[in-house]
C-alpha cells in the first residue's frame, strides 16, 4: 500500500522480456530422473502457475531456478543469465558459492513450511537479510520492514516470534521477508498447502496484491481458483515433463490431455 | 437423550466431586527407612573421631586450598573456552564439503577422544623430552624464533593443553549434533535470501543449535571442574592437590576430602544456576512462553499465587474461530444438554 515497500529502482515493466527460460532441463537424484526435459518461458510481470500431482517435479523445478538444486542437463536462464554456471567457450564452469549467493538476492522464495527463523521476531526476520547481506543500515532496514509488515497486514505483530503466530500470519511474514530483498522474481512453493482452509485467503490476497504491482511470480499451487483468477500462464506437469500449457482459463476450463482432465477432475 | 431427565439438568451443574484419594502406605515405610539411614549418617558425622570438624573448618580456610580454588576455576574456564572454540571449529570442519578439512577433524577427534586425558596431561607435561626447543620458521629450513620447551610449556600450560585439547574433541561432537538438529529448511531459506555460508552458520544455524548444545555443554563444564583434579599427576596445585597434600601431611584424609568436596559442591551448584539461565535465554522463540525463573517463582509464591508463566512479548495470537458463547449449557428443560466440546470448525 505504501510506496516505501515497493522497490525504488523497480525495472520498467516490459512484458515481453523473458525473466526465466528453461531449455530441456533435466534433474535426477541418483538413478531417479525427476525432471525429464522442461522447456518453458516466464515473461516479466507474469504470474506463472505450475500445477500437477505430487511427485511431478514442479517443486524441484522451482528449486532449480535459484540453484537450491543443481540441474544435470539443459539450460536454465534467469533474466538472461545462466543459473549456477558460467559459459566459457563451449564449457560450463560452476559458479562460486559467493556468486550464487549474489544471484539469489534478486530471487525471493516462499516455502510451503514457511521456514521463518524461530529465534527472531517477525521484524527481525524481515530485516535480517537486508542488514546481513546488503549491509543496509539497521534503522533504514527496520523502517522498510515495518512498511512491508504493514503491507501484509501484520504491523501489529512485528515483535512476535513465529511460534506466537498462526500459519497464515507466518506465511505472510515469510513473504515480507522475501520482499525485503527487493527481488525481481518471486518463487512460491505451495505457499498455502500447510495452512488451515480459513487462513488461505489472507495469503492469497497478499499474493494478488503483489501480482497487481507487476511482480514476476512463479507459483506452485493447488489453488485452482487463484490460478484461474490471477494467473497469466499455467503449466500442467506430470512425471517430470510438461503435459500441457497455456492460459489458465483455457487449460483449466478445456484441458486437451487425458492426464490433465483426470487430475483436474480430482482437484476442482 | 432421555437419561438427561434423571440428571441434574435443573441444577445446571452436577456437584463437584470430592472423592477419597488413593492411600500410599508404601510412602510411610520409605519415610521410616530414610529417616533411620539419615540418623545413622548424622551419628557418624558428629561422633566419629576420624571426622574432625574443626579440622574441616581449618582446611576450608587454608590458604593453599583457597588459592587452589582459583587455580581450579581458572583451569576450568580456560580449558572450556579452548574446548568450545575448538569444538565449534572442529564441528564446522567435520561438516565441511572439503574432504581434507573433514578428514583432519575426524582424525583429531579420533586421537584426542581415543586416549585417556590423564595420558595426554603427562605427554604435554613432558613435551620437552620430544623437542628440547620449539621454533617458528620454515619447515625443514631456517627458524626465526626459538624457545626452550620447558619455558614455553610450564606446568599450567601443559595442564591447559591436556584438558582443553581433549575437551575440544568432545565439544566437537556436541556442536555437530546441535548443528545437525537444525531443520534443513532453515539454511535453505537463508541461502535463498542470498546469505553466504558463513552468515547462515553464524546468524541462523548456530543460534538455533545452541538450544541443543547448551545442556550437554553445561554437563561438560561441571565435569571439567572435577576433571581438573587429574592435574595432580603433573603436580599442579589446584583444589584437589592442595587438599590431598594436607591429607598426606596430617593423616586426616576424610576431613580434608570433605572440606574440598564442600567447595566442589558449591562451585558446581553455581554453575548449575548459570546453566539454567543460559538455557532459558536460548529457548526464546522455541517456546511460546518462557518458564518462570526461580526468583519469579518465589515472588509468585509470596504473592499468594501459583507461579504464573511470564508473559511473552506479545499475545499468542491465534485467529481461530470465535469462541463459542461461554454460557452455562443448562436452562432449557428437556432440551439435550449441549455438551459437545466447542467445535471450532462448525459453521
Amino acid at each position: 500500500m505504501t510506496d516505501l515497500s515497493k522497490p525504488p529502482q523497480a525495472p520498467a515493466p516490459d512484458p515481453g522480456r523473458p525473466m526465466v527460460r528453461a531449455e530441456g532441463v533435466h534433474k535426477s537424484y541418483g538413478q531417479v530422473e525427476v525432471l525429464k526435459g522442461i522447456d518453458l518461458e516466464v515473461r516479466q510481470s507474469e504470474v506463472f502457475c505450475l500445477v500437477g500431482p505430487s511427485g511431478s517435479g514442479k517443486s524441484t523445478f522451482l528449486r532449480c531456478i535459484n540453484h537450491l538444486e543443481k540441474i544435470n542437463a539443459g539450460r536454465l536462464y534467469v533474466d538472461g543469465e545462466l543459473v549456477g554456471y558460467r559459459q566459457k567457450g563451449d564449457r560450463l564452469h560452476e559458479l562460486k558459492d559467493r556468486e550464487v549467493a549474489l544471484k539469489r538476492r534478486d530471487i525471493g522464495m516462499v516455502f510451503q513450511r514457511f521456514n521463518l527463523f524461530p529465534h527472531m521476531t517477525a521484524l527481525e526476520n524481515v530485516t535480517e537479510a537486508p542488514v546481513q547481506v546488503k549491509k543496509e543500515g539497521r534503522a533504514a532496514a527496520k523502517e522498510r520492514a515495518m512498511a512491508l509488515l504493514e503491507r501484509v497486514g501484520l504491523a501489529d505483530k512485528a515483535g512476535s516470534y513465529p511460534s506466537q503466530l498462526s500459519g497464515g500470519q507466518q506465511q505472510r511474514v515469510a513473504i515480507a521477508r522475501a520482499l525485503a530483498m527487493q527481488p525481481k522474481l518471486m518463487l512460491f512453493d505451495e505457499p498455502t498447502s500447510a495452512l488451515d482452509p480459513e487462513l488461505v485467503g489472507d495469503v492469497l490476497d497478499v499474493m494478488r496484491g503483489l501480482a497487481e504491482d507487476g511482480m514476476t511470480m512463479i507459483v506452485v499451487t493447488h489453488e485452482m481458483g487463484f490460478a484461474r483468477e490471477v494467473g497469466d500462464a499455467l503449466v500442467f506437469m506430470d512425471g517430470g515433463v510438461v503435459v500441457e500449457s497455456g492460459h489458465p482459463r483455457e487449460v483449466l476450463g478445456n484441458p486437451q490431455h487425458e492426464r490433465t482432465r483426470a487430475f483436474l477432475s480430482k482437484v476442482l | 437423550m432421555e437419561k438427561t431427565d434423571q440428571g441434574s439438568v435443573e441444577q445446571g451443574r452436577p456437584e463437584t466431586i470430592r472423592a477419597v484419594p488413593v492411600r500410599h502406605p508404601g510412602r510411610w515405610v520409605s519415610v521410616a527407612v530414610v529417616a533411620v539411614l539419615g540418623a545413622m549418617l548424622l551419628h557418624v558425622l558428629f561422633t566419629n573421631p576420624a571426622l574432625d570438624w574443626d579440622f574441616v573448618g581449618a582446611t576450608l580456610r587454608d590458604p593453599t586450598v583457597v588459592h587452589g580454588i582459583w587455580v581450579t576455576l581458572e583451569l576450568t574456564a580456560l580449558s572450556m573456552l579452548m574446548g568450545v572454540v575448538g569444538g565449534v571449529l572442529l564441528a564446522v570442519m567435520r561438516l565441511s564439503k572439503n574432504p581434507v578439512l573433514s578428514g583432519t577433524a575426524w582424525f583429531y577427534i579420533w586421537v584426542f577422544r581415543g586416549t585417556p586425558v590423564l595420558v595426554q596431561l603427562v605427554l604435554w607435561n613432558n613435551i620437552g623430552f620430544l623437542w628440547k626447543q620449539i621454533s617458528l620458521g620454515v619447515p625443514f629450513g631456517p627458524s626465526f624464533w626459538s624457545q626452550d620447551s620447558n619455558t614455553l610449556v610450564p606446568v599450567f600450560t601443559a595442564a591447559l593443553l591436556g584438558l582443553g585439547l581433549n575437551e575440544a574433541a568432545y565439544m566437537a561432537e556436541i556442536v555437530r549434533a546441535g548443528i545437525q538438529s537444525v531443520d534443513e529448511g532453515q539454511s535453505e531459506a537463508a541461502h535463498a535470501l542470498g546469505m553466504s555460508r558463513a552468515t547462515v552458520l553464524r546468524r541462523i544455524v548456530l543460534p538455533q543449535a545452541m538450544r541443543v548444545i547448551i545442556p550437554p555443554t553445561g554437563n561438560e563444564t561441571i565435569s571439567m571442574l572435577k576433571t581438573t583434579s587429574l592435574v595432580q599427576v603433573i603436580s599442579l596445585v589446584e583444589l584437589f592437590t592442595a587438599g590431598h597434600d594436607i591429607s598426606t601431611r596430617t593423616y586426616k584424609p576424610i576431613a580434608a576430602m570433605i572440606a574440598i568436596s564442600i567447595y566442589y559442591l558449591l562451585l558446581t551448584s553455581i554453575l548449575t544456576v548459570g546453566q539454567y539461565y543460559l538455557e532459558r535465554y536460548y529457548a526464546r522463540g522455541a517456546n511460546r512462553t518462557l518458564p518462570p525463573t526461580p526468583l519469579q517463582r518465589v515472588r509468585a509464591l509470596f504473592a499468594g499465587r501459583a507461579p504464573a508463566k511470564t508473559a511473552a512479548p506479545a499475545s499468542p495470537a491465534a485467529p481461530a474461530a470465535p469462541d463459542a458463547p461461554g454460557g452455562a449449557p443448562g436452562g432449557a428443560p428437556g432440551g439435550a444438554p449441549n455438551d459437545a466440546p466447542d467445535g471450532g470448525k462448525d459453521a
